[in-house]
């Protein structure tokens, strides 16, 4: 199966880590829906770990615009906003970053819980619209701190509210669920400014810096938003529209 | 009126879903926050939240697991288009919204009996009531520009059990244009 990605796009940290966490044998495409560079190799492999910290994700590289390398067929057909895209093997093509990570996780087994859909769903409807709108606050407005996670306060709440309640180390218990990926993965761009993190929400800092340090999360990181750290993700959203709330959007045109 | 018609908040189309799957009834429902996000109420300890969640347990409470797809494959793809539902149907309210999605759908549909290929699962009938509203609406030049989505959804309205009370949405069978492209 092929995974692409577009280099700064912030989906890209969630999928990647979820193929790390759940050892899925992907081939990544880095790419935008204009080129595609084809690089093969494969995602870590379950077993041991190796001892010394292998590249496994390849750099990002821009394809030249407009040419696909010969003898490969451009991904989703759809609309080509779509990145990530995940082509199966049968030729199907998901192209929902939620529906990626569930879909590693599934293939070796881990079906979805009430827990871990809540999760998800949330995530897709209430987590990322406001996580979009605090890194966009932050890289391309420049706020700092507890001020650009502004919008992000309730739903860190709501997190911290369940971790606690709970009383789990992951979000859906005791083990790292696919719910875990995606909300980090969102999470990590906005808070890895430690200032962001409300120092009173104890159970949300601790899980998220045990997801933090986990490898494959660090591995995720560290071939999206390393070195150049979130130079990519500021190129990216400036050539998107500033992204608007569902509930603040015109209920007509 | 044909907002009487339509599956308006969350907690209406369970009951409907809920009907579709032989469910007794008797689940409660609230609504939470400004997009009215249905809640089913427990009576031990918190309820769950959000439609497609909800719609999922309800499928497997009826024990009619093939609803929510067998491979690992189709799961992932119900799950894609759930929140495609979600986010996207529920989310998008402008005629443009409405534009892309019709559009996403259509070439996703051209080559598939139901969303999911070539099984029938919740994703199609979730997305036959977020879209109930919109087809009911569409002229019948739009059904024809749309001509995959207009088969699909003539196909799971007369699902058994999935319309209900729902208003029938006219299709016609020739077609007017036929240099529609």
């Amino acid at each position: 199966m092929r995974l692409r990605v577009a280099a700064g796009g912030p989906a890209a940290l969630k999928v990647l880590a979820a193929a790390g966490a759940a050892a899925a044998p992907v081939r990544l495409v880095w790419g935008g829906p204009l080129g595609e560079t084809a690089a093969a190799v494969a995602a870590p492999l379950p077993g041991r770990e190796p001892v010394a910290p292998t590249p496994v994700i390849p750099a990002p590289q821009q394809g030249p615009p407009g040419l696909l390398p010969p003898a490969e067929r451009p991904l989703a057909q759809l609309s080509p906003t779509w990145v990530p895209a995940l082509e199966l093997d049968s030729g199907t093509v998901l192209f929902s970053p939620n529906a990626i990570c569930q879909f590693f996780f599934l293939a070796r087994g881990e079906e979805p819980t009430d827990l871990t859909n809540q999760w998800l769903e949330w995530e897709a409807t209430e987590l990322q619209p406001a996580a979009s709108a605090a890194l966009y606050a932050q890289l391309v407005h420049g706020k700092k701190g507890l001020e650009a996670v502004e919008a992000l306060g309730k739903l860190l709440a709501h997190i911290e509210q369940n971790l606690s309640r709970r009383g789990t180390a992951y979000l859906a218990g005791d083990a790292k669920s696919v719910a875990d990926v995606v909300v980090w993965g969102t999470l990590f761009p906005v808070l890895q400014d430690e200032t962001s993190l409300p120092s009173e929400m104890q159970a949300l800092r601790t899980w998220f810096q045990s997801m933090t340090l986990s490898e494959a999360c660090r591995k995720a990181a560290d071939s999206v938003l390393m070195p150049k750290a979130l130079l990519e993700f500021k190129s990216y959203l400036q050539k998107q529209p500033p992204p608007c709330l569902a509930m603040e959007r015109a209920t007509s045109n | 009126m044909a907002a009487a018609a339509r599956p308006g908040t969350g907690a209406e189309e369970l009951a409907l879903l809920e009907k579709l799957l032989g469910l007794p009834k008797g689940n409660k429902y609230g609504v939470q926050g400004e997009r009215k996000v249905p809640v089913l109420q427990t009576n031990n300890g918190p309820g769950l939240t959000g439609l497609m969640t909800i719609a999922a347990h309800l499928v497997k409470q009826a024990k009619k697991d093939q609803l929510l797809g067998s491979t690992a494959e189709e799961k992932a793809v119900v799950q894609q288009w759930l929140e495609y539902r979600v986010t996207r149907v529920d989310g998008g309210s402008s005629k443009e919204d409405v534009r892309i999605i019709l559009k996403d759908l259509n070439i996703h549909l051209e080559d598939k009996v139901y969303l999911a290929g070539n099984i029938f699962t919740l994703a199609d009938i979730l997305m036959y009531y977020g879209l109930h509203h919109v087809m009911v609406d569409l002229t019948v030049q739009e059904k024809e520009k749309y001509l995959n989505v207009s088969r699909w959804f003539n196909h799971i309205q007369h699902y058994p059990g999935v319309r209900q009370h729902l208003s029938n949405v006219i299709f016609i069978k020739n077609r007017l244009y036929t240099n529609g492209h």
